[in-house]
C-alpha cells in the first residue's frame, strides 16, 4: 500500500457513489426503518491529487443526511441537479431526493416514481443522466425498463420486451444509448430513439449452475468514444467476459478469476477511471482484487491479481459472526490506483495500492 | 458561548429555582473581549455571586475554564467553583501558561493577572467521582467520568427530582490512557451534550498511529531529530507508550528524551490521580513506576546538540516558550529534521504560526529564524462522534436532549436523528437564547399503610410498572405530604365528617290510599331495577339499594301523592336516575 485509511460507519452500506465529483454519497440497507442516506465531504487527502501524510484532517465529515423508510439499495445522482435517486426492496419504485447542503443539512424526500408492480418483483437498478434534461433509466426486470424524467416524472421511454429476466446492471453509454445487463449474464444494447429495437452481445459462457452476473462500464478520459471502451462482465463463479461493444458477436477476452465461494448479492466490477485497462472485483468474501486486464486473452484461462486488499477480513472483533463481507467498492475518480471499499461490518476503507515489480 | 459555536463554553441552567452556570471558556480565535462569554447575559444589574448558586467547571481544557479568573476576579462572583480534584490541580497551570503568552508575549492589559488566578482557585472545591455534593439543601450535584482528558466529569445536577445532565467533552471509546465516558440510568430531563464531532467519521486510531510511527521512523532512519512538543499530562502518555512498543519490536537504537520537568511533574499528577486512568495504565502503574520506559529517558538540555537522531517530548505544547521553543530554534535550520505538533495551537504562538504554513518567524532582536525542518501534525484529541452521542443518551436515558458546541446548520440531521430513534425532544439554541424545557416533576409523597392497603385490594392487581389510579386525601403540612384515607384525615385534623342527603318530591296522581301507591312503586321498580335490591319494608317506605322512598298524601289535593326519594351524596347518580323514572309515573296496569 502507499496510502490506507479506515473508518467506520454507523451502518454498514452497500453503494459508495461519488456525487458532484468531490462528494461521496453511503447508504444503509437493514430490515428496519430509518435507514441513512449520508453525503460526505472526503478528508483533504482524498480530494487532492498528492497524498499528504500527517494532514491535519484525516476525516470524513457527513455534510448531510436523510432518512429513508425503506433498505437504499442502490443511489444514483442526478447530474447538474442537486437531486439523488435511490432504490430498494419491497417493490421497483424509486425514491427522489433533494440536498440543500447550503440551506441545512437534511436530505429532504421530495417524490416517488412509482412503477406498476407484477408479481415477485424486486427492487429497480438505476442509472442516470443530464443529457436532454435529468433522466433517469430503471427497470427491475428486462421487460420493464423504462425512462423517467425526474422532475416532472414523465415517462420518456420504455424499452420493447425481450424476456422478463431480472436485471443486474443498467447503464447510460451516451445520451442516446443503454446498456442492460441481466442477471443471466444476457447484454442488450438499445437505442433511445428506437423503442423496439434492442441488439444483443454474445451470450455469457452457460454453467451447470445457476450464476449470477453484473456488469461494470467504463466512463473513461475524455475524447474517448463511450463505445470503444469494454464492458465487463462478472458472474458469481468468477467468471470474467469483456466485450467491444463495436464487435458483440465475439470476446475481447474471457478469464477466470479464483474466488474462494461463490459470490452473493454484492457483487461488483468496475473499470479504473484513471488507469486504462485495470478492473476491480469484490462481493466474493472480505476481499477486493484488482487486475490488468491488458495480457487477457479468450481462453478463459485463470488470472492472477496484481493486488488484493485484504483489510476487510482483518478488521471487526474477532469471532463475532460471519466476516466481514466486501458490499461495494469504487474507484477514486482521479488518483488512479485510490479505490474506496466498504463491507458488511460498517466498515469503509479509502486504499491507494502499488503496483508490485515496481511498474508504476 | 458554546451555541452553534466552537469554544467559548458556558452554559447557564435555571432548575427549580436555581441557577447554575456550567463551565466558564475562552475562545480561542477571538483577541478582545470577544473571547469571554458575554456575562451580562446573566443578569444586567444584580451581583452574580447572589444570582449564581454554583459554578461547576467540567475539565482543564481552556475553551472551558479559560475565562474563569476573569469572571470571579474581574466580573465579580464569590461563590462555590465546582471541579474534579485533576482539574484543580492542572487548571491553574494551563492558565498561567495562557496569561503568559497573551500579557507578555502579546502584550495586552485587559486580562486576568496571576493572583487572579489564585484567588480564583481559592474558591474551588473539589469532587470526587460519583460523590453526590449538596450545594445547599435543595441543590446536589454529582460528577461521572467523561474520559477526553484526565480528570474531565459530566455533571448530573439535582433539585428534588428535577435533574439536569451536563457533558462537557466527552469521549465513548477507551483510548491508551483514560477509559471510556461512562454514565448510569439516571433519566434526567436533560441532557445537554456537545455535538461538535458528531459530523465526523474519524480515520482509525490504528491509521493515525501507523502513519505517526512511519514520520518518526523515517525521520530516524535519515538521521534527522523529531521534536514533540507536548503538555505534561495528556497525549503525551499515549504517544510514549505508542513510541516504546514500537522501538521495541523495530528493535531501533535512536534514544527517545523526555523532558525532566515534565517527568516529574507528570509522575506526580498520574500518582495523584491513578483512579482517572484507564484499567492497563492501572495495572503497569503498579508493576512500574509509569515513566520507567527501556528507552525513553530524562532529557538534559546539553543533548539538543548531540550529532544524530534522537526523539524529544518537550514541553510547553504550543512551542511558544521555554524548553521547546529552545529546542525547535536549534533544529530548525536543518530539512532532515521534523517537529510533529500533536494538538491544537493559540494563535499567536509559534506553533500556530508554523501550522499555517509560515516559514520565517521572527524571534526576540529582530532575528529571522527560517524554518526548513518538516512541520507535522497529529491530533490524537478524542471527542465524542455521532455514534457515542447515541450511546450515552442510551445510557443516560434523558427526556430532552439539548446540543451546544457545533455549527447552526450541521445540527438538523443529528437532531432529527436522536428525536427519531429516542422519541425525545432536541434543542439547539444559539448563543444568547434561552430555552425553555417543560417537566413533568414527580411529586414524592408518603402514603398511609392503611390507605395502600384498602387501594390495593380493589380492582385487578397493579403492574408494578404502570401507573395506578387511586384515591385519598392530600395532607400538606410543614413540608411533608402525606396521602390518607379520608376517615383519617378528619380524625387528625379534629373534623366531624358531614353527610350530605338530598330529598326530592315526585307528585304522582293516584286517588288511592299511601300504602297502595307504595305497593305499586314498589312493584314497578321491582320489575324495572332487577339488578338492585329492591326492598319494601314493613313502615311502609322502599329502599333502592341505600335510596329511601317514602309516600305521603298531597295536603291539598287527595288525588295526588306525594313521593319523598332521598339520597346521599354519593348516590348522586341512582339518586337521579330514580326521581326522573318516577317522573314519567306509573303504568295503568297494577297488579
Amino acid at each position: 500500500y502507499r496510502d490506507l485509511h479506515t473508518f467506520e460507519l454507523q451502518a454498514p452500506t452497500r453503494l459508495i457513489e461519488w456525487v458532484r465529483g468531490n462528494r461521496v454519497c453511503v447508504a444503509g440497507y437493514g430490515q428496519s426503518d430509518g435507514n441513512e442516506i449520508l453525503q460526505l465531504i472526503p478528508p483533504p487527502t482524498l480530494l487532492t491529487k498528492e497524498t499528504q501524510g500527517l494532514c491535519p484532517e484525516r476525516d470524513f465529515k457527513v455534510e448531510c443526511g436523510g432518512f429513508s423508510e425503506r433498505p437504499v439499495y442502490s443511489l444514483k445522482y442526478v447530474p447538474d441537479t442537486s437531486l439523488l435517486v435511490t432504490s430498494g426492496p419491497p417493490d421497483s419504485s424509486l425514491q427522489v431526493w433533494q440536498v440543500s447542503a447550503e440551506d441545512s443539512d437534511v436530505i429532504k424526500s421530495v417524490s416517488t416514481i412509482a412503477t406498476e408492480n407484477g408479481t415477485g418483483q424486486s427492487w429497480a437498478k438505476i442509472a442516470t443522466i443530464s443529457a436532454r434534461a435529468p433522466w433517469v433509466l430503471h427497470g427491475s426486470t428486462l421487460d420493464r425498463v423504462q425512462i423517467t424524467e425526474v422532475e416532472s416524472r414523465r415517462n420518456v421511454y420504455t424499452a420493447a420486451s425481450r424476456g422478463s429476466e431480472e436485471l443486474s446492471t443498467l447503464a447510460f453509454l451516451d445520451c442516446n444509448t443503454l446498456l442492460l445487463c441481466c442477471a443471466t449474464g444476457r447484454l442488450c444494447l438499445a437505442d433511445v430513439r428506437q423503442p423496439q429495437s434492442l441488439v444483443e452481445a454474445l451470450s455469457v459462457p452457460s454453467a451447470p449452475c445457476s450464476e449470477q452476473w453484473c456488469m461494470g462500464t467504463r466512463h473513461g478520459a475524455q475524447g474517448l468514444e463511450p463505445s470503444s471502451q469494454p464492458v465487463a462482465r462478472l458472474s458469481s463463479r468468477g467468471l470474467l467476459t469483456l466485450t467491444d461493444l463495436r464487435k458483440t458477436s465475439e470476446f475481447l477476452a474471457l478469464a477466470k478469476a479464483r474466488v474462494p465461494s461463490p459470490g452473493s448479492e454484492f457483487l461488483c466490477v468496475s473499470w479504473a477511471p484513471a488507469l486504462e485497462g485495470y478492473l476491480a472485483i469484490s462481493g466474493f468474501d472480505g476481499t477486493v482484487h484488482v487486475y490488468n486486464t491488458q495480457s487477457w486473452d479468450s481462453s478463459g484461462r485463470e488470472v492472477e491479481p496484481v493486488f488484493v486488499h485484504k483489510g476487510h477480513a482483518f478488521g471487526g472483533a474477532g469471532g463475532s459472526g460471519d466476516p466481514p463481507l466486501v458490499t461495494v467498492h469504487t474507484w477514486h475518480l482521479q488518483k488512479p490506483r485510490t479505490l474506496l471499499s466498504a463491507a458488511s461490518d460498517g466498515s469503509l476503507h479509502v486504499w491507494d495500492w502499488v503496483e508490485p515489480c515496481g511498474k508504476c | 458561548g458554546a451555541g452553534q459555536d466552537v469554544g467559548r463554553s458556558c452554559i447557564l441552567v435555571s432548575i427549580a429555582g436555581k441557577n447554575v452556570m456550567l463551565d466558564c471558556g475562552m475562545h480561542m480565535g477571538y483577541n478582545d473581549d470577544r473571547r469571554f462569554p458575554d456575562f451580562s447575559y446573566i443578569t444586567q444589574n444584580g451581583r452574580l455571586t447572589d444570582f449564581l448558586d454554583c459554578v461547576i467547571i467540567s475539565h482543564f481544557h481552556l475553551d472551558h475554564c479559560g475565562a474563569l479568573p476573569y469572571f470571579s476576579e474581574m466580573v465579580g462572583y464569590d461563590g462555590p467553583i465546582y471541579m474534579t480534584h485533576p482539574t484543580k490541580a492542572i487548571c491553574p497551570i494551563l492558565l498561567e501558561d495562557y496569561r503568559k503568552i497573551t500579557v507578555d508575549k502579546k502584550g495586552e492589559t485587559n486580562f486576568f493577572t496571576s493572583q487572579m488566578i489564585k484567588d480564583c482557585m481559592k474558591k474551588v472545591v473539589a469532587v470526587h467521582l460519583h460523590q453526590t455534593v449538596q450545594v445547599d439543601e435543595e441543590l446536589e450535584i454529582k460528577a461521572y467520568y467523561a474520559g477526553h482528558v484526565l480528570g474531565a466529569a459530566m455533571f448530573q445536577i439535582k433539585v428534588g427530582c428535577e435533574s439536569v445532565v451536563y457533558t462537557g467533552d466527552y469521549n465513548m471509546t477507551p483510548d491508551r490512557h483514560l477509559g471510556a465516558a461512562w454514565i448510569d440510568k439516571c433519566r434526567p430531563d436533560l441532557l445537554i451534550s456537545e455535538s461538535t464531532y458528531a459530523t465526523t467519521i474519524r480515520d482509525s486510531k490504528r491509521c493515525r498511529e501507523r502513519d505517526f510511527l512511519k514520520k518518526v521512523h523515517e525521520t530516524v532512519e535519515r538521521g534527522g531529530k523529531v521534536l514533540i512538543p507536548v503538555f505534561a499530562l495528556g497525549r503525551a502518555q499515549e504517544l510514549c507508550i505508542l513510541l516504546e512498543t514500537f522501538w521495541e519490536r523495530m528493535n531501533l537504537k535512536a534514544p527517545i528524551y523526555f523532558s525532566t520537568g515534565l517527568t516529574e511533574k507528570a509522575n506526580h499528577y498520574y500518582k495523584l490521580f491513578i483512579t482517572w486512568t484507564n484499567q492497563k495504565i492501572r495495572k503497569t502503574f503498579v508493576q512500574r513506576n509509569m515513566f520507567e520506559f527501556k528507552h525513553i529517558k530524562a532529557f538534559d538540555r546539553a543533548f539538543a546538540d548531540n550529532p544524530g537522531p534522537m526523539v524529544v517530548f518537550a514541553t510547553p505544547g504550543m512551542l511558544h516558550a521555554g524548553q521547546s521553543l529552545q529546542i525547535f530554534r536549534k533544529w530548525a535550520g536543518n530539512e532532515k529534521n521534523m517537529v510533529i505538533m500533536p494538538g491544537y495551537c493559540v494563535q499567536g504562538t509559534v506553533g500556530h504560526k508554523i501550522l499555517s504554513g509560515q516559514r520565517k518567524l521572527e524571534m526576540e532582536g529582530r532575528q529571522i529564524l527560517e524554518v526548513k525542518m518538516q512541520v507535522e501534525y497529529m491530533s490524537f484529541s478524542a471527542h465524542a462522534d455521532a455514534k457515542g452521542i447515541m450511546q450515552l443518551i442510551r445510557q443516560a436515558e434523558p427526556r430532552n436532549v439539548l446540543l451546544v458546541h457545533g455549527e447552526a446548520k450541521k445540527m438538523e440531521f443529528l437532531k432529527q436523528k436522536i428525536e427519531q430513534e429516542f422519541h425525545v425532544s432536541c434543542f439547539m439554541p444559539a448563543n444568547g437564547e434561552t430555552t425553555t424545557i417543560l417537566t413533568n416533576p414527580c411529586i414524592p409523597v408518603d402514603i398511609s399503610l392503611g390507605l395502600l392497603k384498602r387501594e390495593t385490594a380493589i380492582g385487578p392487581s397493579a403492574d408494578a410498572k404502570k401507573p395506578k389510579l387511586m384515591h385519598g386525601s392530600l395532607l400538606m403540612k410543614d413540608n411533608s405530604f402525606r396521602l390518607v384515607s379520608p376517615e383519617q384525615a378528619l380524625k387528625e385534623l379534629g373534623l366531624a365528617e358531614h353527610q350530605l342527603r338530598f330529598t326530592c318530591r315526585v307528585h304522582i296522581q293516584d286517588p288511592r290510599k299511601e300504602h297502595e301507591t307504595v305497593l305499586r312503586v314498589y312493584n314497578h321498580l321491582k320489575g324495572i331495577l332487577k339488578d338492585y335490591s329492591v326492598q319494601h319494608l314493613p313502615d311502609g317506605s322502599i329502599t333502592v339499594e341505600s335510596i329511601l322512598i317514602q309516600a305521603t298524601a298531597h295536603s291539598e289535593d287527595q288525588g295526588t301523592k306525594v313521593l319523598l326519594v332521598s339520597w346521599t351524596y354519593q348516590d348522586e347518580e341512582l339518586g337521579s336516575y330514580l326521581t326522573s323514572l318516577l317522573k314519567k309515573g306509573l303504568p295503568q296496569s297494577t297488579p
